[in-house]
């Protein structure tokens, strides 16, 4: 198309410079006058990670009719980060390029940390709803917040769990053995183990640490050495489908241990779980961190997640549901707070944030200089009637612990 | 040198001018997001050229291309974690680690005789226990990743690998041009027609003189320690590191799509593989956006759909069709 040159006066350029200006400036104004936090929840909802990617998102769908009823508004984007990190660290540009001023995520470690030197450079707050890791808060980021434990945490604050198990069912283990699959998570935590165990004052025998690789096609070999071992405590860090392996062949070689108890690991509350082994599923503890059945705000959660989920269970998806839902219910308080948007403030606000009302059990949420909330303990959740049931701590508790666990023979 | 440039043709030297030139610019213009999207296509145009060395000119299938990686990058992350090292001087490592893993996995097959899919079997087995071993090795922080410091003395300067994008951008563009040089100048050197000459016809070739076993180790050499290189920018790119994601054999699969999309054994095949590819993800993701489908997985569906209509339409690769379509004769190749 020809140009017309005549209409090209130096009062339209200097409109049209104005008119640009106004435009590039833009994102700074809708950020001053911004009346929900913006926030994009990037998570792995596809590829490897995507059972737990997809929970945690289920949370991320309910949580602004609940955060709208506590008084908060927030505008959500929801962002698969496909458990791929390039990927996380590509999205996460592009969220904040689309005005997100503040980024929840990522389940997963590694994508957390891509994720992280992208909101580090642009000063975006990022807060991590579930990722492990130590190093996340150990790296020196400056806008990043983690209200959830690390492997070690998990581990000193289950084992605390195992010695208040231990006293409220006046069992007497003598012996144990740890079994933990080889992967990030699972040497995580056996690593942990190694360093805590002998510290923590526990009144049984740890006899042996045994890893397996969770792609083995059935885990008889562990179990076999197990059951030679004869340990009256079976301690395990499982995934899924590794703690269905498990239990059957616990099963299938007729070995009863008086409880199998994961010191903050998944797998043994997971709906397949459930499903796979039916009555054999029961009985099971875990020692983690949970969401507390008492509180008002996870009371409004299950109630808003039944109606919009109904196809999932909430005490079953609660441990992601709850920390995504907190995750946010964070970053919507320091808004709240901060009274902007603004990358800088926002932080100042989430540094500074005392939030007691929340929906997993722990005192209020605070954060040290690091970014790292402390003081998350942990809980112990027993299968009843295939379903996890708060059984300690007693403020929290819904039904009483039973240990030793029933025999095999005979469950229905 | 001199050869490639004379053989290009007027408008063969205008594009590759033109499109250094735009590619050299694009950081006035460009946004964080799309720099970001462009630095990958850079690293994986670079990991093409390594790979297609190997396989597209040697004729040798490595699916276990990670190693080197992986090698690379723990290689130099742990110098620069545990002595101080930086990534300038742990690259000069780094190199003859993975080199030294290439040839031995390359004297392993070929001296034995291991051959085709054997080979490729050979590579993956070594990809996966090396794997395994870094699981286990404490110094590097076993299967919980070796992690690097953002604030610890000096790991913000540039010397460290410690800016923001746009030092990543031009480090990927330098690795990526400088690779697709490399790769053209030792394509018509005397062991670049050694190397198609082995990859053709091996008996034939040997028959000639060719001493085959070097010619492909040669090849062995230079694919492993390119991608070492590229190893060393992933550790510090991403500064985190674990050994079920940089030795997986999804990250060997990744850097050989972008030469095969593009075109196996050609210059510019692993480039326009790769500004296809990364660029296809991310347009998708746009896409599914813009047109409200939330159904996560839908969009590698559609992208393994794209890859596979791309492949049945261009079973050469996508770069020598399009450089008929350009008229740009003497660089189908």
């Amino acid at each position: 198309m020809p140009i017309d040159h005549r209409k090209l006066s130096r009062r339209s350029v200097l409109a049209g410079t104005a008119a640009g200006a106004v435009l590039l400036g833009a994102p700074g104004i809708v950020r001053a006058q911004t009346k929900a936090l913006k926030i994009a929840v990037l998570l792995p909802r596809s590829g490897y990670l995507a059972q737990a990617g997809q929970s945690c998102h289920r949370g991320a769908l309910v949580a602004p009719s609940v955060l709208s009823d506590f008084g908060h508004k927030v505008e959500l984007v929801h962002i698969d980060m496909e458990s791929n990190p390039d990927v996380a660290r590509t999205q996460a540009e592009r969220a904040i390029n689309e005005g997100a001023q503040c980024i929840v995520g990522a389940f997963d470690s590694a994508g957390t940390l891509a994720i992280a030197q992208v909101c580090e450079q642009r000063k975006v707050p990022l807060v991590v709803n579930i990722a492990a890791a130590p190093q996340l808060t150990e790296q020196g980021y400056k806008y990043l917040v983690r209200n959830f434990p690390t492997g070690g945490m998990l581990v000193r604050n289950g084992l605390q769990q195992i010695q208040a198990l231990i006293d409220t069912t006046k069992i007497a283990p003598k012996t144990a053995v740890f079994l933990h699959a080889n992967d990030n998570f699972g040497m995580a935590q056996r690593k942990g183990m190694d360093a805590l165990f002998p510290k923590a004052g526990l009144p049984f025998k740890l006899l042996e640490s045994i890893p397996y690789d969770p792609k083995a096609q059935d885990l008889s070999v562990e179990v076999t050495k197990i059951r030679g071992l004869n340990p009256d405590l079976l301690l395990v860090v499982t995934r899924a489908a590794d703690a269905i392996k498990l239990v059957r062949d616990t099963v299938r070689q007729k070995f009863q241990p008086m409880a199998i108890i994961s010191p903050g690991a998944p797998g043994l509350y997971d709906e397949e779980f459930y499903k796979a082994l039916g009555p054999l599923a029961d009985y099971h503890v875990d020692a983690l961190p949970w969401a507390n059945p008492k509180s008002k705000v996870t009371q409004a959660l299950e109630a808003a997640f039944t109606k919009q989920q109904p196809k999932y269970r909430f005490p079953v998806e609660c441990f992601n549901v709850g920390f995504t839902f907190d995750a946010l219910l964070i970053a919507a308080d320091a808004f709240k707070r901060a009274g902007t948007a603004d990358g800088p403030e926002l932080m100042k606000a989430l540094m500074a944030t005392d939030l007691a009302d929340h929906a997993m059990i722990g005192p209020p949420i605070k954060f040290d200089a690091k970014g790292q909330n402390v003081d998350i303990p942990s809980s112990c959740v027993q299968n009843r009637n295939r379903t996890p049931t708060v059984v300690l701590p007693a403020d929290a508790a819904t039904m009483a612990p039973v240990l030793p666990m029933p025999p095999w023979q005979g469950r229905t | 040198m001199t050869n490639i440039w004379h053989n290009a043709g007027a408008r063969g030297k205008l594009l590759c001018l033109l499109l250094l030139a735009v590619l050299v610019a694009t950081p006035l213009a460009a946004d964080r997001y799309l720099l970001s999207v462009l630095i990958l296509v850079f690293y994986f145009a670079y990991l093409g050229q390594a790979w297609n060395l190997l396989m597209g000119f040697a004729g040798q299938l490595s699916l276990g291309h990670a190693l080197y990686l992986g090698l690379g990058a723990y290689t130099a992350t742990a110098l620069w974690t545990l002595f101080g090292i930086g990534p300038w001087l742990g690259v000069f490592i780094a190199i003859p680690v993975a080199a030294a893993a290439g040839m031995f996995v390359g004297w392993l097959g070929w001296r034995f005789a291991i051959e085709g899919v054997y080979f490729a079997l050979l590579t993956i087995a070594f990809a996966e226990f090396t794997r395994i071993g870094f699981d286990h090795l404490q110094v590097t922080g076993a299967s919980a990743g070796l992690f690097l410091s953002v604030n610890s003395p000096g790991s913000d300067k540039w010397w460290n690998l410690g800016g923001g994008p746009l030092l990543y951008y031009y480090l990927a563009l330098i690795l990526a041009a400088g690779a697709t040089f490399l790769v053209a100048y030792l394509r018509q050197s005397p062991l670049g027609y050694r190397w198609l000459a082995v990859r053709e016809d091996p008996e034939a070739a040997r028959a000639v003189g060719i001493d085959i076993f070097r010619a492909r180790m040669i090849a062995m050499l230079f694919s492993a320690s390119m991608t070492a290189v590229g190893g060393v920018f992933y550790g510090f790119y991403y500064r985190n590191l674990f050994p079920s994601q940089v030795f997986d054999i999804g990250r060997s699969i990744e850097l050989i799509l972008a030469p095969i999309i593009g075109g196996l054994g050609t210059i510019f095949g692993p480039v326009v593989g790769a500004l296809i590819l990364t660029p296809l993800g991310e347009s998708l993701t746009a896409l599914m956006e813009a047109l409200g489908i939330n159904a996560p997985g839908v969009k590698l569906i559609f992208y393994g759909l794209m890859l596979m209509v791309i492949i049945s339409l261009r079973p050469d690769g996508v770069w020598p069709w399009l450089a008929r379509r350009l008229g740009l004769s003497g660089a189908r190749k």
